[in-house]
């Protein structure tokens, strides 16, 4: 906790930036920056050499140490980030945790993302969803989402080719007693969702399901007799502490947990209300060993979960079901899903707006424990959202509604609440001070040029 | 002015293309799935080598008498396109090789 206040606080002197203003920059940048300075760079191989191979507590008992990490909080490669799907990506990530690894405990539940936050918006994404509509004239309520999606797909050049890649060596039969090489399918799976556009991923990934048949297509999307399901189902934790060893699979699951983190305060359930940024996080997470997937071709409840279970967690079960549940039952995630499959809906909204009983669920939880995300009901709210999308957007034309006016009043209430939506850092760190700590630099380098 | 309409429709060799379903492809999978199909055709007239007609004066003098031959270029695929993945009717995963041409000539 220490840490992460210092983390909100008062930032580097301002002689080190010769701008005064420390714009984020990525960790590949911020090195060569810090390579550039004798002083930055030799507390850099410091701390490097005290993060081999030790744990937190002996490196930071160990005096020379403490001091690299404190001079580095300093330079630019403090408060860099990286960006998804960049050159040197890895390289940015190693160098990213190599400072956050002495930084923080290592063994938190949650973890801040190393990647910069996204910025489109829930707005992006109906848009994206309303492209769909028009170019499938048949989507209506017969058409299998899954299959319009396999089709789209398969008419464009790149991501046939690339999902024919993860297909053919995620079906491969290697022998007969080895089912298929699951790190070549992974490997597949990571190019596609990294090099294929998101509108083509998303859909096929995220495609709204009537029957069976299409939830068994998209459940079968990642080919998971390869990619997920395995002999044995590890426990969760031991999951995670495997995902945490590989820098990739730390940063995405941290990714997700930024993005995807339920939260009470916002209508959606999701951290300010973008849906855009929880998806993203999650298919990027695929191909990795915390790989999601739907459990099962249900039609009515989308049910998400790595392939793990938190039996054998010993004392640690609260805390293993904790973990499992931000992916089991996470309103943000099934509310993000289930928006982008609906999408298409949000136009024609207007003509059947949803019952205000709707809403009533909803406005007795909002004030529910954190502990509460034991929520069988969040399929209401994708309708609520659509009602008060669709009431702003027309609301002139229709009569003022007792609806209409809950809406707006709720709509009102999230933004009050979430002021910064720019925050990324965990929020027990205090954004607003975080802010403050971005700004205040300028001041001394004014008053300097003042008095000169 | 007939001939003349028949020959608007024999454009010289080209790649076309077809959005069709892997059903209907022929090769007993069961899928809705579309894929698309791009395939050669159109004329090779312009395209006639001095091998083509001496062949044809061979075979005309009765030089060339029991083997089959093909004195005319003919509209085919030079190179195939990628693989094509698609998921069946009982959701098994295929992979199809060479099912669509990517470029074509007279050959």
């Amino acid at each position: 906790d220490e840490i992460l206040r210092s983390l909100a606080g008062p930032p580097s002197p301002p002689g080190q930036d010769p701008h005064g203003w420390r714009v984020p920059v990525d960790c590949v940048r911020a090195n060569e920056l810090c390579a550039a300075e004798p002083s930055c760079s030799s507390r850099y191989r410091t701390l490097r050499q005290c993060l081999a191979g030790r744990d937190r507590n002996t490196m930071l008992a160990n005096k020379e140490c403490q001091t690299a990490l404190e001079v580095l909080q300093e330079s630019p490669l403090y408060d860099c980030r990286c960006k998804r799907g960049m050159k040197k990506e890895l390289q940015c990530l190693q160098i990213y945790w190599s400072i956050h690894l002495g930084l923080t405990e290592g063994e938190e539940f949650y973890e801040a993302s190393p990647y910069e936050p996204v910025t489109s918006r829930l707005s992006d994404i109906f848009r994206l969803a309303s492209i769909f509509s028009g170019m499938d004239p048949a989507t209506n309520s017969k058409s299998n989402h899954c299959l319009d999606a396999a089709k789209a797909c398969n008419l464009n050049d790149n991501c046939k080719r690339l999902r024919s890649g993860y297909i053919s060596t995620c079906s491969k039969e290697i022998s007969a007693t080895e089912h298929c090489s699951r790190r070549k399918c992974h490997k597949a799976l990571r190019q596609f969702f990294d090099r294929v556009p998101s509108e083509y991923t998303y859909r096929l990934l995220f495609c709204s399901c009537k029957d069976q048949a299409c939830a068994e297509r998209r459940r079968q999307t990642i080919v998971p007799s390869c990619s997920y399901e395995d002999k044995e189902k590890p426990n969760c934790l031991d999951l995670r502490n495997t995902c945490r060893t590989d820098h990739l699979c730390r940063s995405r699951l941290a990714d997700f947990h930024t993005n995807c983190q339920a939260s009470f305060q916002s209508l959606t359930s999701c951290p300010g209300d973008n849906y855009q940024a929880c998806l993203g996080s999650y298919a990027v997470l695929i191909g990795f060993d915390m790989t999601p997937n739907y459990v099962d071709a249900s039609t009515t409840s989308i049910t998400i979960s790595p392939w793990c279970s938190c039996k054998g967690s010993g004392n640690l079960e609260e805390e293993c079901e904790k973990f499992l549940r931000d992916f089991t039952e996470n309103p943000c995630l099934r509310n993000a899903i289930q928006a982008f499959g609906n999408g298409t809906d949000v136009n024609l909204s207007p003509k059947n707006p949803s019952p205000p009983v709707t809403l009533q669920p909803k406005t007795e939880k909002s004030p529910a424990l954190p502990d509460d995300i034991n929520d069988s009901n969040t399929m209401y709210d994708t309708s609520v959202i659509t009602t008060c999308t669709s009431v702003q957007e027309h609301g002139s034309k229709l009569n003022k509604s007792k609806e209409q006016s809950l809406c707006y009043s709720e709509t009102q209430l999230t933004t009050d609440i979430m002021p910064d939506q720019k925050t990324f850092v965990d929020q027990k760190a205090g954004g607003s001070r975080h802010w403050a700590g971005r700004i205040l630099p300028v001041v001394p380098i004014l008053l300097l040029k003042l008095v000169l | 002015s007939r001939r003349k309409r028949a020959r608007a429709r024999h454009k010289p060799c080209a790649l076309k293309e077809l959005e069709v379903s892997v059903s209907e492809l022929g090769l007993g999978y069961e899928s809705d799935e579309t894929v698309l199909f791009r395939y050669c055709s159109g004329t090779c007239e312009a395209a006639v080598r001095s091998y083509d007609l001496s062949l044809k004066s061979m075979r005309s003098r009765r030089k060339i008498k029991k083997e089959k031959v093909r004195a005319r270029p003919c509209c085919r695929p030079l190179a195939y396109d990628d693989d094509v993945s698609f998921l069946d009717a009982y959701n098994r995963y295929y992979t199809v090789n060479e099912l669509s041409a990517k470029e074509c000539g007279c050959v």
